[in-house]
């Protein structure tokens, strides 16, 4: 039998992805690249994250990284967003490699949201 | 198979019937001999072939000694293609074939390619179904092969295969068709039909795997070079020792399919009508092939905005397919799709639903509402398209 090609952490996620969805008004980061599309949203207060959900069209594996992200870095500092590596989330997730591109994608999105709260941040 | 799976992938593999078990079972226990001994015991395994041979060529209406034993279709089309290429080098080096082929013929073709012939790839309609007159109009004074499947393994088309044949008859050409998915599922009539060579293999239709025939049409007599060399089995067409326990569950399962093929089909035919009545509504779904003339056993469909791979995890414990079972692992989309215009998004967004004699109304409605529900979470997980 072949290996199932989803770790037991990417099945859970994508099965029950719970911060799937949209906070609105609010700062987002949009990216459609390498044949993905994704949405971030964050709300925060006095540069901490409160909020964060996610919103992507793409393959397992990146849908369980944009739950992971999420989840991973609510309650925290929105400058931490600046050093996501899509490498930890791959190694957590057992991502194969051939997916490399579709979680930098993800890395490029965290990021861009981390620069537009920080941005927005700045008296 | 674990019980809570949901299989429709028969287009893949089938299960083995319980009468091809038993028949197998009292195939090994008759004795272990070699039929190519002559002793009494060896006389014994030659009658179960024999038998078994005469129960194929009942199915397809054919003289017993027109079959080769082989491994699967695999084989059989690499010995029809290869070997009958090979056989008829004199004749020119021009051979046709068909982009939505399955591997085993495509490759084929590109091996000899390397070999110095010419390949012609004739393009299906967006339904999958090849004109006569485009497949015609591909044909050369040195075109001496052409290869053209019967039933799609992807989307469930049926070719005209009468008509394709034909025109190869009234050139001379030697007409190689990949049975694969239609043998023991639609009627096949070799004596009538215009066929040269035609491969088959058991595990599709209810027998074991690893086991398949190659028919080699002896009116008008048709030849192929042997792929491998160590015996004089089988006129030495494909050499080694006949694997008679494979070759009875075989046989048996050509008897059963035989008796059932209409029932099949029109239990087939419910059970898709079923399942298409169930998704048809789900916005932006498309049939892959032709719906009115395809094998009712696959319903190949594709929707719009959906990622085929979430979509596909999304709709466990059904046991479907993206493409063939080859290409499933592979990321890049369905080049069968990709041949009827499809595009990459289409292509990667489709699904394989194939149904057997097990599957039950029940199963397929269950289906349905997956489906459904799939391909509505994932558009509410995915952002909204900019305009």
């Amino acid at each position: 039998m072949s290996a199932d090609p989803y770790s037991a952490r990417v099945r859970e996620y994508f099965a029950n992805p719970a911060h799937a969805g949209d906070l609105g008004d609010a700062a987002a980061a949009d990216i459609d690249d390498q044949g993905v599309r994704l949405r971030l949203t964050a709300r925060h207060e006095d540069g901490r994250i409160v909020a964060l959900r996610f919103r992507a069209w793409g393959c397992p594996h990146l849908i369980a990284a944009c739950e992971a992200a999420c989840a991973g870095y609510e309650g925290r500092e929105a400058d931490e967003l600046l050093d996501f590596r899509a490498v930890e989330i791959m190694r957590n997730l057992s991502v194969p490699v051939e997916k490399t591109t579709r979680i930098l994608v993800l890395e490029d999105a965290v990021r861009s949201l981390g620069r537009s709260i920080c941005d927005s941040s700045v008296p | 198979m674990d019980a809570e799976l949901i299989y429709l992938d028969y287009a893949a593999s089938t299960p083995v019937d319980p009468r091809v078990h038993d028949c197998m079972r009292e195939s090994a226990e008759a004795t272990c001999a070699n039929p190519s001994s002559t002793h009494a015991a060896g006389r014994r395994v030659q009658a179960i072939i024999a038998n078994a041979a005469g129960q194929l060529a009942g199915l397809l209406n054919v003289d017993p000694a027109t079959l080769v034993w082989t491994s699967g279709a695999t084989e059989s089309d690499n010995l029809a293609i290869a070997g009958g290429a090979r056989f008829r080098a004199h004749r020119g080096k021009h051979i046709v074939s068909m982009k939505t082929e399955h591997k085993a013929v495509t490759d084929v073709f590109e091996t000899l390619a390397k070999e110095g012939y010419d390949l012609t790839w004739v393009e299906p309609g967006s339904n999958g179904l090849l004109d006569p007159a485009v497949f015609q109009a591909a044909l050369r004074e040195d075109t001496q092969l052409a290869s053209i499947m019967y039933v799609n393994n992807e989307t469930g088309v049926i070719q005209d295969i009468d008509a394709l044949g034909t025109i190869c008859r009234e050139r001379d050409i030697q007409f190689h068709v990949d049975a694969a998915q239609a043998v023991g599922k639609v009627h096949i009539d070799l004596a009538a039909l215009p066929v040269d060579l035609l491969s088959l293999t058991a595990h599709k239709f209810y027998g074991p795997k690893g086991i398949g025939a190659l028919y080699i049409a002896d009116r008008p007599a048709c030849h192929v070079e042997p792929l491998l060399f160590g015996g004089g089995q089988q006129r030495r067409i494909r050499p080694g020792t006949l694997p008679a326990d494979l070759i009875a569950g075989l046989g048996m399962t050509a008897e059963i399919a035989a008796s059932r093929i209409d029932d099949d089909l029109a239990h087939l035919g419910t059970l898709r009508e079923i399942l298409w009545n169930g998704i048809r509504e789900v916005p932006g779904v498309l049939v892959n092939g032709d719906l009115a003339g395809g094998f009712p056993g696959i319903l190949n469909v594709s929707v719009e905005d959906v990622e085929g791979e979430s979509l596909l995890l999304a709709l466990e414990p059904l046991c479907v397919a993206t493409g063939s079972a080859c290409n499933s692992r592979a990321q890049e989309p369905s080049y069968v799709l990709r041949a009827l215009g499809r595009s990459d998004s289409l292509a990667q967004s489709a699904i394989r639903f194939s149904m057997g004699r097990p599957t039950t109304s029940a199963e397929v409605e269950f289906a349905a509402r997956r489906y459904r529900d799939a391909v509505a979470r994932l558009r509410e997980l995915a952002p909204v398209a900019a305009a």
